[in-house]
């Protein structure tokens, strides 16, 4: 392709496709570039190839079926999806769950975040050539696997949470579980930190490598850990506290240039923060209900099941109809692994919803990619993407 | 050497990162009234939040407000929804409606705003100079509800393929509707308008990877492609039976099937 340059000079440039299927997009992306020898003039990206019609299918089923399409979302953290979903739909019920509920949605969330991270890390770290960490990562992801397949059978979609409640109750062994892989994640970090911290290739490969400014992140609708390491210190956990999440003591991790190793460097440090979170919350994880009595949201006993007529009827009706929360329109959001995952549900009173819009975290995040690699180098374009963690299945829906 | 210091330093250091804790907000009704010179409408419908009804006139105006206003300041952008209310229970009034969910960076306060649309009207202004964000969301708005944004430079498609024909998230595009698509998107207009937009001055398009020249990509009604791979895809005996159609379609066929028809 030949262009003249801003300055007037003639100029050849060469057009190439990076994706749809190549290793480092870790998905179905496309980054068509112009490049000048090595540099990115000008790119165009092109998304939609996991595009599934997510939002058209939810019209067509109850509320509860929406719940296991919420698992093919980010399918690296799927509980937090589910978790999500089930925190907009009570909202709307004006139902809050048992205290023994919020605290294993916690403790299920910051697990998730943490394999969450570790995929983002280590995959990144793998298209950097720094094989290692991906098994000292992966190894310990396996870990919370196995918790997950004694908690629910599935591995990666989980489906665990119920609208008002979960599946059931965690098994007997989890809090002994949960903190022997609590121990295992800190090994591995620590680990991991030791191999790339001071290493000189990595630094020079992620520093200064697609820096984004917190000013232009904000214009971007950045949010979690990529605008935390903008140097913006926003996180939901802490700015509009939901399950509990004020009386944890923890930190949010901050970068200070936006770059490629901030970003890295904000997820390493998170897992260590929601370990933190992890700990507090089995201390405060004490028998009792698990699920809401909210006669709209969860189905009676089968002991009034089989001696009470209105009982009997509800049940029927539940598992027939499915909940039906109030008409209106209600926007609610949780802080997922990548940042604000958003739920807009418009019900119109029926069994359906009406109409469900996920904000996806990661939708801003690659829409603002095309700025991040252009005027870099093309073998930057794999730090950058790892980076910002693109996860296919909540960017299409 | 870089001279910033690793994300590292600043984690567990307490001044950096308690400097910027969110400010509370504004409540509902002090919202309304700092956007009282609009006469800004509730919406009902939204009992969880704040969802105000602005008029397509005047939504640009109100959102610079929102953003730039020293109290309000509305930094993020989060999503642009579109609403079909064709199959809503007792709905009267525009058939479509644009919300748009803003959050503040700065202070503990979320507006949403909402703008009904006419079918027979179905256009917007944009936003994309004013937010970054609003590039990308409402690309799939329009992609998903046919909802025009009035100046934005690049509404195509962003989630259906860009042979889709219709809106799918309508509430008369039926579910089960298949429709056969089967091109790759070029995306060259794409790139040339970012090396535009960029300061370069586009001589010649030059040549796509596989030797065909980029303007005959994309160019092939899509039956005639159809044809063509079929014919072309049976081996040797079947590209010399479908050369004739293979002239026409060789933007849209794959490299190994125009060297083959070529020879």
């Amino acid at each position: 392709m030949k262009v003249l340059t801003p300055a007037g000079e003639p100029l050849d440039l060469m057009t190439v496709n990076v994706g749809p299927s190549h290793p480092a997009t870790h998905g179905t992306l496309r980054i068509f570039a112009a490049l000048d020898g090595e540099t990115i003039v000008a790119s165009a990206l092109e998304m939609g190839y996991l595009h599934r019609g997510f939002e058209k299918m939810v019209e067509q089923g109850t509320y509860s079926m929406v719940l296991p399409y919420t698992d093919r979302l980010n399918y690296c953290s799927a509980m937090m999806n589910n978790i999500g979903f089930c925190k907009a739909v009570e909202k709307m019920f004006g139902v809050e769950v048992p205290e023994r509920c919020i605290i294993v949605r916690v403790i299920l969330s910051e697990l998730s975040r943490i394999i969450d991270h570790m995929v983002c890390t280590c995959t990144n770290l793998v298209d950097l050539g720094a094989l290692t960490n991906f098994w000292y990562f992966f190894n310990t992801r396996e870990e919370v696997y196995k918790i997950w397949e004694k908690l629910c059978g599935a591995r990666l979609t989980n489906t665990v949470t119920r609208i008002g409640g979960m599946y059931r109750d965690v098994y007997p062994d989890f809090a002994s579980d949960v903190a022997g892989v609590l121990l295992k994640i800190e090994s591995a970090v620590k680990e991991v930190r030791g191999l790339i911290e001071k290493n000189k290739i990595f630094i020079d490969r992620t520093r200064d490598v697609g820096v984004v400014s917190a000013a232009d992140a904000i214009s971007w609708g950045w949010t979690g850990p990529c605008l935390r390491a903008s140097g913006v210190d926003r996180d939901l956990r802490k700015d509009e506290p939901y399950y509990g999440y004020d009386q944890y003591q923890f930190d949010t991790v901050i970068g200070t240039t936006g770059d490629t190793f901030d970003r890295i460097m904000v997820r390493i440090y998170e897992m260590i923060e929601s370990v933190s979170i992890c700990r507090q919350a089995l201390g405060k994880l004490k028998p009792g209900p698990i699920n809401t009595t909210d006669a709209r949201l969860s189905l009676p006993s089968r002991d009034q099941v089989y001696h009470d007529m209105e009982a009997l009827i509800n049940s029927f009706k539940l598992v027939y109809e499915g909940v039906r929360p109030p008409a209106g329109e209600c926007y609610d959001a949780t802080e997922a692994a990548n940042g604000e995952l958003g739920f807009l549900i418009v019900s119109d009173g029926g069994t359906n919803p009406y109409r469900i819009k996920v904000r996806p975290p990661c939708f801003t995040q690659y829409a603002a990619y095309g700025a991040m690699i252009e005027g870099g180098m093309l073998a930057d374009v794999a730090a950058s993407l790892g980076s910002i963690n693109i996860i296919a299945g909540e960017l299409d829906r | 050497m870089s001279a910033h210091p690793p994300a590292a330093a600043a984690h567990g250091a307490s001044t950096a990162i308690t400097t910027q804790a969110i400010q509370p907000g504004l409540s509902a009704e002090q919202l309304l009234a700092k956007l009282a010179h609009f006469n800004p409408e509730r919406d009902p419908r939204d009992r969880w939040g704040l969802t105000v009804i602005v008029p397509a006139s005047r939504l640009r105006e109100v959102v610079r407000h929102l953003r730039d206003d020293a109290e309000l300041r509305f930094g993020m952008l989060l999503d642009v929804v579109g609403i079909d209310y064709l199959a809503f229970p007792d709905h009267r009034g525009a058939r479509y409606a644009v919300t748009y969910p803003l959050k503040s960076v700065a202070y503990r306060h979320r507006v949403t705003l909402k703008v009904w649309v006419e079918e027979e009207d179905a256009k917007v202004p944009s936003l994309h100079d004013l937010f970054k964000s609003a590039d990308w969301a409402e690309r799939e708005t329009w992609d998903q509800y046919g909802i025009v944004f009035i100046g934005h430079p690049n509404l195509k498609r962003l989630l259906n393929h860009h042979e889709f024909v219709g809106h799918p998230l309508r509430k008369d595009y039926p579910c089960q509707k298949r429709q056969k698509l089967s091109t790759n998107d070029p995306m060259v207009d794409q790139l040339e308008a970012q090396l535009k937009r960029r300061g370069y001055t586009v001589v010649e398009r030059g040549e796509a990877h596989n030797g065909v020249p980029i303007s005959a990509v994309g160019s092939v009604p899509l039956g005639d492609r159809t044809t063509a791979t079929v014919k072309t895809s049976g081996g040797a005996g079947a590209v010399g039976a479908g050369a004739p159609a293979t002239t026409g379609a060789a933007g849209a066929a794959p490299a190994g099937t125009v060297a083959g028809a070529k020879s």
